[in-house]
């Protein structure tokens, strides 16, 4: 296996490369302004936790985190397929697997340090000085944050396999970014309007028209805060739409568009 | 085991046949070399070692590593220097060589050697994107010779080369097939070929056409000869006398009453013979066996029409 000389490659240019270090700088400076402001939104200060600031945070990171993750994604592996250096490298005893895998570990890698890196900061800001530190709530809620940011690196790098140009990859990858964040959010508000106009609904969705838009990534990452993490939160409706499906449906997202379009990059003639 | 084993390869694409069922068995230890012109399907057929492509039928295994299957297994053994790759970004020439390095786990092997090596030590610490063509083909070739491969995969490796680049190249080949390596190389110019390989393939069209010695191609051929003749005069009118002559194939004029015959093996002193007979005198007399290039234009000329 020689994923980790892929890694170790990817991460030190990546991490030096400009663009990167804007887009994790603003993840950071999103979390950290977060973590300032919350104290401040809530009424009693004593009653601010870790645990109730995950929902909080959650709002801020479910546009940001995304892009972050496909734009760190989305040149990985194409940008070298056009060039030709993937060929030299794919020469070697290296097989399209570690290539993948090694820039998944480099490039998740750094959005995650970089997550932990804010998020323990913004905890901190949190607590500081009339808050509660809920410790464990906390750290299960960085997992979830640095799992987000994984999935849509994972949608990036999918996005880098699937087209054999850095420019359709970036068209692919902010064309999904678009209709799974910005797009999505907007369509269901106006159907949620629309479905109360009609007088069908009372303005909120029935349980499995709920069930279906709630299969965005973002909307999940909320659920399953509210449903772990916040005392404050609770998830209800239908069995479908509890934190423990979300859960599942989350790791869905994790492993399936990486390992779809795998399949189809490995087998791909790159020459 | 045979180094590099092809059974019934083929590849298709949308519209067209680029590898028509190619068997091709490679000898442990032989120089092996793959001709024919460009767009015949060589690069098809090493990109299908490589794993670059896949094949739409058959099979090809390294050293008995299926190449599909068990690339990574496959490549372990074999040093490549492939086409249309560039060189990795900020990298500079010595780390090339230590990525080739860790990659193979040759840990022992000094990148300077290698680079000292292939001609571009003086430019080990420089960034190899901003070398030129021939001195990323050295760059490449270094990094194939790391760990001592027991295959060498080149596809046409003077490619960017300078006439003495490109014989530094055979040197370097040969030296590595003395050291027991087997050498797998492509190219379309045959001299390079001729000068270093055991065996030949040629290629045409996606269908192997020749796959032979040196001589047993040259022997396939009706062991062709060519015959430079210097003549005390010429005419017009002997051309035409010396091409009824038995055995002859073509005759032409050189200028200076020199003139080319080529003709079978068996037929070279019928014709001095019959020339000193007709009252034509040879003054000077030379033969040359028919080159590789004579056969491959044979070969891909007239079959590939």
């Amino acid at each position: 296996m020689n994923w980790q000389l892929i890694a170790r490659k990817d991460f030190i240019d990546t991490a030096n490369q400009r663009s990167t270090r804007v887009l994790l700088s603003l993840v950071a400076m999103a979390t950290l302004l977060a973590g300032y402001i919350y104290p401040l939104t809530v009424s009693e200060e004593a009653a601010t936790t870790t645990a109730t600031f995950s929902t909080y945070a959650v709002g801020w990171l479910t546009t940001l985190v995304p892009l972050v993750g496909v734009l760190l994604g989305y040149a990985s592996v194409v940008s070298e397929r056009e060039s030709g250096s993937l060929l030299l490298k794919l020469s070697l005893p290296i097989s399209r697997e570690d290539v993948l895998v090694g820039k998944y570990v480099s490039r998740t890698g750094l959005l995650t340090a970089t997550i932990v890196g804010s998020l323990a900061i913004a905890g901190w800001l949190v607590v500081y000085p009339f808050g509660t530190l809920d410790l464990l709530p906390f750290v299960g809620f960085v997992v979830l944050t640095a799992l987000f940011g994984a999935i849509w690196t994972g949608i990036g790098m999918a996005v880098s396999l699937l087209v054999s140009t850095k420019r359709r990859a970036l068209v692919l990858g902010v064309t999904v970014f678009f209709l799974l964040v910005i797009v999505w959010d907007t369509v269901v508000n106006a159907l949620a309007l629309a479905l109360e106009g009609l007088g069908i609904t009372d303005g909120e969705l029935p349980d499995p028209l709920q069930f279906v838009v709630g299969l965005e990534p973002g909307r999940l990452f909320r659920r399953i805060t509210e449903g772990f993490v916040d005392p404050n939160a609770t998830v209800d409706g239908a069995w479908y739409l509890s934190e423990w499906i979300a859960l599942v449906l989350f790791v869905v997202w994790l492993v399936g568009p990486l390992g779809l379009a795998y399949l189809r990059f490995s087998g791909v003639d790159l020459s | 085991m045979n180094a590099i084993d092809a059974t019934k390869v083929s590849k298709q694409y949308s519209s067209t046949t680029a590898l028509d069922r190619v068997d091709l068995t490679v000898e442990e230890g032989e120089t092996f070399g793959f001709l024919g012109p460009n767009g015949a399907g060589k690069s098809t057929f090493i990109n299908i070692l490589l794993d670059f492509a896949k094949p739409s039928d058959g099979q090809v295994e390294i050293f008995g590593a299926d190449c599909q299957r068990n690339g990574v297994e496959a490549r372990e053994r074999v040093g490549v220097l492939p086409e249309g790759y560039s060189v990795i970004e900020r990298l500079t020439g010595r780390q090339h060589i230590e990525y080739a390095i860790r990659s193979k786990d040759a840990h022992g092997t000094n990148p300077l050697d290698i680079l000292d090596r292939v001609g571009i030590r003086d430019a080990a610490d420089r960034k190899a994107s901003g070398y030129s063509k021939g001195m990323a083909q050295r760059l490449v070739l270094g990094m194939a010779l790391v760990g001592e491969p027991d295959l060498l995969l080149l596809d046409e490796p003077s490619t960017g080369l300078d006439p003495n680049g490109a014989a530094e190249m055979r040197q370097i080949l040969r030296e590595e097939n003395e050291r027991g390596a087997t050498i797998f190389f492509s190219s379309h110019i045959l001299e390079q070929v001729e000068a270093v390989c055991d065996r030949v393939g040629i290629l045409q069209n996606g269908e192997l056409v020749a796959v032979d010695t040196i001589e047993g191609l040259r022997e396939s051929m009706g062991g062709g000869t060519k015959l430079v003749l210097t003549l005390d005069e010429l005419h017009d009118s002997m051309l035409t006398e010396i091409e009824g002559i038995d055995g002859v194939e073509t005759v032409a004029s050189l200028g200076d009453s020199t003139i080319e015959v080529t003709c079978t093996n068996d037929a070279k002193m019928d014709i001095v013979v019959a020339l000193h007979e007709a009252g034509i005198e040879v003054m000077n007399f030379k033969t040359e066996e028919a080159s590789l290039e004579d056969m491959f234009i044979e070969y891909t000329g007239s079959r590939g029409r």
